[in-house]
């Protein structure tokens, strides 16, 4: 068989090639719409789930490194002036912050109002936690939406594409199995596309809501251990 | 890490993974083994009708061997063959079963001749325990060769053997009494279909209506007739349809007559007795002349 029978014979895509393409093209513009739209999701899954395993991986390194610099005995002051132009992490942002209302307190002003600065101080940190979480949570929604409808969607697509395929077997009054299955297989395709798109889609959003949860805890006890340590200030200060 | 940069990562990995499963899905055709040609067996309605019922944990025919007799169903009748008892093999001592076998005509004489040439050997227990060189020939004695078999040290456990020496072989009908391998749904105590129209055959033959009441076509005469074990009538048919008028009285009355000559009923096999003990039996005017059944017989 010299290739150019090959090329012959795999052009002319006849019923008989049951390949994914052949599959794709021959469904029915409703199910194919299916099909696509599946694809997308999954694409779209897989490219938010890069991004979180990179950003959750980077935050979490950054908190690291934060913590062991906060804990050393390090001046804040110092701290505070090498991350003010540009807190590049949840922790960083809240300590920033935390540190901005405190210097506008005690710098700001010239007559020193400690009365309502601890609770603005925790107000403020609260806010950075809201918005950091919000930040790290962002486009988890997808993932939890395309895993618990893809199955839904391809299982449409493939009830519709049966649905089309016996009415080709009514009109064609034949119902042996080389008629038949080539209409399910097309119809069974959309159901698997939902399906690769909505496993990952649900394991990612598993581990992502755990990870999300795991740092916003970190946060907050952060948070605690630094309202702490300037409500102690505060004390001293007053 | 921007998002684009993942949405590019992610485009990449699922246009490798469309593609190679464009490549490698490509759907084989079963491999389908030509499925080799059986034997087939045409198996004639009466074999059909005759097979026994087996159970499962029969013992295979080759590890059992069957009886002596072939079965002689199929071949055409031969009474003096099938009637005959036969001597079992085992039981049969040399010097009889040679002569059987080498006298290929019953010759009277020699017949007469050979007893007497045997010398008839007193079967004693001791003697199977300190055999002896054969005593010198005696006077022919009037007693039959199977009657005293002739010792032979060889022969012991034929000897050993209690049973009646001159017991029947199974015959022809009983041959499969044993259980075989047989079919899950075959009845063998039931009347075989053969028996079935053997019996309505002969008794419509023997039927004769009054020729006016052919034409009632709807006379049903449903009869009890109970047998005998050797296909006589044990009692006078009993007529259980009930009726009036003169066309259902000798209507009846010839069937009943039909029943009392058709007997004996020797198409009955004997061994099925408990299944033809009591046969009620439909004469039936409509299918007088439509339904006999004139292949067998």
């Amino acid at each position: 068989m010299n290739p150019a029978d090959v090329a012959q014979s795999v052009l002319p895509l006849t019923s008989s090639d049951l390949s994914l393409l052949t599959l794709f093209l021959h469904a029915h513009w409703i199910v194919k719409l299916v099909m696509i739209g599946l694809m997308v999701c999954s694409v779209w899954v897989w490219a938010i789930a890069i991004d979180k395993t990179v950003l959750y991986t980077r935050s979490r390194k950054a908190m690291d490194r934060f913590e062991t610099a906060f804990w050393s005995g390090q001046s804040l002051e110092e701290l505070y002036r090498s991350l003010s132009s540009k807190p590049n992490h949840s922790m960083a942002a809240l300590f920033v912050a935390a540190m901005r209302e405190w210097k506008r307190s005690f710098e700001g002003s010239p007559q020193k109002s400690f009365a309502g600065l601890q609770m603005r101080i925790e107000k403020v940190m609260q806010v950075t936690i809201a918005r950091e979480v919000e930040r790290l949570e962002r486009r988890l929604l997808v993932l939890a939406t395309v895993g618990s409808a893809g199955p839904f969607v391809g299982l449409f697509g493939t009830v519709w594409g049966i649905m089309t395929s016996f009415q080709s077997i009514a009109a064609s009054k034949n119902t042996s199995l080389a008629v038949v299955a080539p209409g399910i297989a097309e119809a069974l395709f959309a159901t698997a596309i939902g399906l690769v798109a909505a496993i990952p889609a649900t394991i990612f959003y598993n581990k992502f809501a755990g990870e999300v949860n795991k740092q916003a805890q970190r946060l907050e006890g952060f948070a605690d251990e630094f309202a702490a340590i300037l409500s102690r200030q505060i004390d001293e200060r007053g | 890490m921007q998002i684009k940069t993942a949405s590019a990562i992610s485009t990449g990995l699922h246009v490798l993974v469309l593609a190679w499963a464009t490549l490698s899905f490509n759907s084989k055709p079963f491999e389908t083994t030509p499925a080799e040609s059986l034997p087939v067996d045409i198996v004639s309605e009466k074999e059909f009708s005759q097979l026994t019922k087996g159970i499962k944990d029969a013992p295979k025919p080759i590890e059992k061997p069957k009886p002596v007799v072939e079965k002689k169903a199929e071949e055409p009748p031969k009474p003096v063959e099938e009637i005959k008892p036969k001597i079992d093999e085992k039981r049969e001592v040399a010097p009889n079963k040679e002569m059987k076998a080498e006298t290929p005509p019953p010759d009277p004489i020699a017949d007469k001749i050979k007893p007497q040439d045997k010398p008839p050997e007193p079967a004693k227990p001791l003697a199977q325990a300190q055999p002896q060189p054969l005593p010198p020939k005696r006077p022919p004695m009037p007693k039959p060769p199977q009657k005293q078999p002739e010792f032979s040290p060889d022969k012991i456990a034929a000897l050993l053997d209690k049973r009646d020496p001159t017991r029947k072989s199974v015959t022809g009908a009983e041959l499969n009494s044993a259980p075989s391998l047989g079919t899950a749904s075959g009845a063998a105590a039931q009347l075989s279909q053969s028996e079935i129209d053997a019996l309505k055959a002969r008794l419509y033959a023997l039927w004769s209506p009054p020729a006016g009441a052919q034409d009632a076509s709807n006379v049903q005469i449903m009869i009890r007739i109970r047998f005998k074990r050797d296909g006589t009538l044990a009692t006078g048919p009993q007529v259980i349809t009930s009726g009036s008028g003169p066309v259902f009285n000798a209507m009846r009355d010839s069937a009943v007559r039909a029943v009392l000559v058709g007997q004996p009923y020797t198409m009955l096999r004997p061994e099925h007795y408990d299944t033809w003990q009591e046969i009620d039996f439909v004469f039936d005017s409509s299918k007088m002349y439509s339904d006999i059944p004139v292949r067998r017989q």
